[in-house]
């Protein structure tokens, strides 16, 4: 929600989306290039800075967001950087950190922290109804981009109907006490079964009144100054390319 | 009398699970008026709707277009639901896209218009609508007024004929139910030819050229407002008379006659200026 919320309010909402995904692509593409851990620390100190300063996005929010996927980041350099051994002969399980491949863990875990920063600049800056118009043109497959338009605008249907009836069964002491909880749960999840296939049924009602025939046809939003921002976008990404290809 | 825009003759209609909705259903729409459908739960008012756009098919019986029976076929369903728009009663069910340009051109796109051209139909579906602010909303941050104004452009970008609009006042505050019946009068005035299900009396009673009451999958009564309340039948199905209806036949019985513009005051608003112009009042 917190993702959804910044992406409609920050600054460079009006920016042209091929823009902006010409500079995420960019700055992914850099993070592959470069071959020190330095350089993609700077990619991603740049991309938060141009997030946060450019785009708008407060900081303490962009850090509550890219949290989750910092902590599995960290849990997964843990585990590269150190290597378990278990001793036959003392029968002892032991931690050692994997020396020989602290560089190589270094460049990965740092290359994985450019990326992410990539994908979080176009996620907090773009909304996914952008990103979708953004990849049609891209002639990503229509089925997948039908799915992904149903999928998201489901999602919230769904968590709505879900929040209304776990208030509904809590008025009812529905969750007071374990057994109850899964009871609940259970009924929770058969009801919810159910409205899925209704409300499915419900919408392609709707779609067939709306003279629908199968693809679901949409008019893009348009941006005014995207030659300009693509261009900006394009010089930018090819700067950062370079900087990564070049710089030690 | 001109030829109904759109008729029902003998309409039969069994749900897959047996339960038969419609009993021999007849009624007819005529051209640029509107109508209320008037009726308790389960009297079929929903599923007689949906056969006005094609949705339903009839089991037995004949839907009319000008006097000409529909055609089930795929180019005859495409004329008829770009004539007929429907606006359902939940919107959720009817917003497919996240954001309310996006949904408002559906129709429009489906229908096969240029880009251009429904471009401008959006944005006129959304001025008569008043939801011009909330183009570049995401749909699931409006309200549910919002939305439902919302379905209404949808349906209006379509620029259809006939607009079906399934209880649309439920769930709606006073103000929203004003607004809304501004958007309605707007849509009258283009010449659209309207036709609301409804359980608000007093509604019906003050908005509709005509209304239809509906017992048990068949048309009970239909006709003029005034004249439909009187019927016993009626009253009794109804369970009660709009509140206007009552106040001003019981004045009448006390030998106060009041008129609006020459006819019964069927409004709230119509029945006060009737009583302050009333020479006998002294208001």
């Amino acid at each position: 929600m917190l993702t959804e919320q910044t992406a409609y309010s920050n600054r460079w909402r009006t920016v042209s989306p091929a823009a902006k995904g010409c500079f995420s692509l960019s700055a992914l593409v850099a993070a592959f290039v470069a071959s020190s851990p330095r350089m993609n620390l700077l990619t991603a100190l740049l991309l938060i800075a141009i997030t946060t300063m450019g785009a708008g996005v407060p900081l303490w929010r962009y850090l509550r967001i890219a949290l989750p996927t910092l902590l599995f980041l960290l849990v997964s350099t843990a585990t590269l950087a150190f290597s378990v051994s278990f001793s036959m002969s003392s029968l002892t399980l032991s931690l050692q950190p994997a020396t020989a491949e602290l560089p190589r863990v270094a460049l990965v875990c740092s290359r994985s922290l450019a990326s992410l920063t990539a994908l979080l600049f176009l996620g907090l800056t773009t909304p996914l109804n952008d990103i979708i118009g953004l990849l049609r043109r891209c002639r990503v497959p229509a089925l997948l981009l039908d799915l992904m338009t149903l999928c998201y605008r489901t999602l919230f249907v769904l968590s709505e109907t879900v929040h209304q009836t776990m208030t509904a069964q809590s008025a009812r002491l529905g969750y007071g006490g374990l057994r109850r909880s899964f009871r609940s749960l259970g009924c929770l999840i058969a009801g919810l079964t159910i409205q899925i296939w209704q409300r499915s049924e419900a919408l392609h009602r709707a779609a067939l009144a709306r003279n629908n025939d199968g693809a679901l046809r949409f008019l893009e939003a348009e941006f005014p100054d995207a030659p300009r921002a693509i261009t900006c976008a394009i010089l930018a990404g090819i700067s950062l390319i370079f900087l990564a290809a070049t710089i030690p | 009398m001109s030829e109904p825009i759109l008729s029902l003759s003998e309409v039969f209609y069994r749900y897959p699970d047996g339960t038969s909705a419609l009993n021999g259903c007849t009624l007819s729409f005529q051209r640029a008026k509107r109508f209320a459908i008037l009726g308790a739960n389960g009297a079929g008012k929903s599923t007689m709707l949906l056969h006005l756009n094609g949705i339903l098919r009839p089991s037995a019986g004949q839907v009319c277009w000008d006097g000409k029976p529909l055609e089930y076929h795929r180019n005859g369903l495409h004329q008829l639901r770009s004539r007929v728009g429907m606006v359902f009663q939940n919107p959720d069910s009817q917003l497919f896209s996240a954001s309310v340009r996006e949904d408002v051109s559906f129709g429009p796109l489906n229908q096969g218009v240029s880009l251009a051209e429904a471009r401008e139909r959006v944005a006129t579906a959304l001025r008569i609508t008043r939801t011009e602010e909330l183009a570049d909303r995401p749909v699931h941050n409006l309200s549910f007024g919002q939305k439902k104004r919302v379905c209404i452009a949808g349906v209006l970008a379509m620029q259809p004929e006939v607009i079906v609009l399934d209880e649309p006042m439920a769930g709606l505050d006073t103000a929203m139910q004003h607004e809304l019946t501004a958007v309605l009068d707007q849509l009258h005035e283009r010449g659209i030819t309207i036709v609301i299900a409804t359980h608000d009396l007093d509604f019906a009673y003050g908005w509709a050229d005509e209304i239809a009451v509906m017992q048990r999958g068949k048309l009970l009564a239909h006709g003029r407002p005034e004249e439909l309340f009187q019927r016993t039948e009626v009253q009794q199905e109804l369970e009660g008379t709009p509140l206007v209806a009552e106040i001003v036949s019981r004045l009448a019985t006390l030998g106060l006659t009041l008129r609006s513009d020459g006819r019964l005051p069927r409004s709230r608003s119509e029945l006060l200026q009737a009583l302050v112009k009333h020479p006998d009042c002294g208001i």
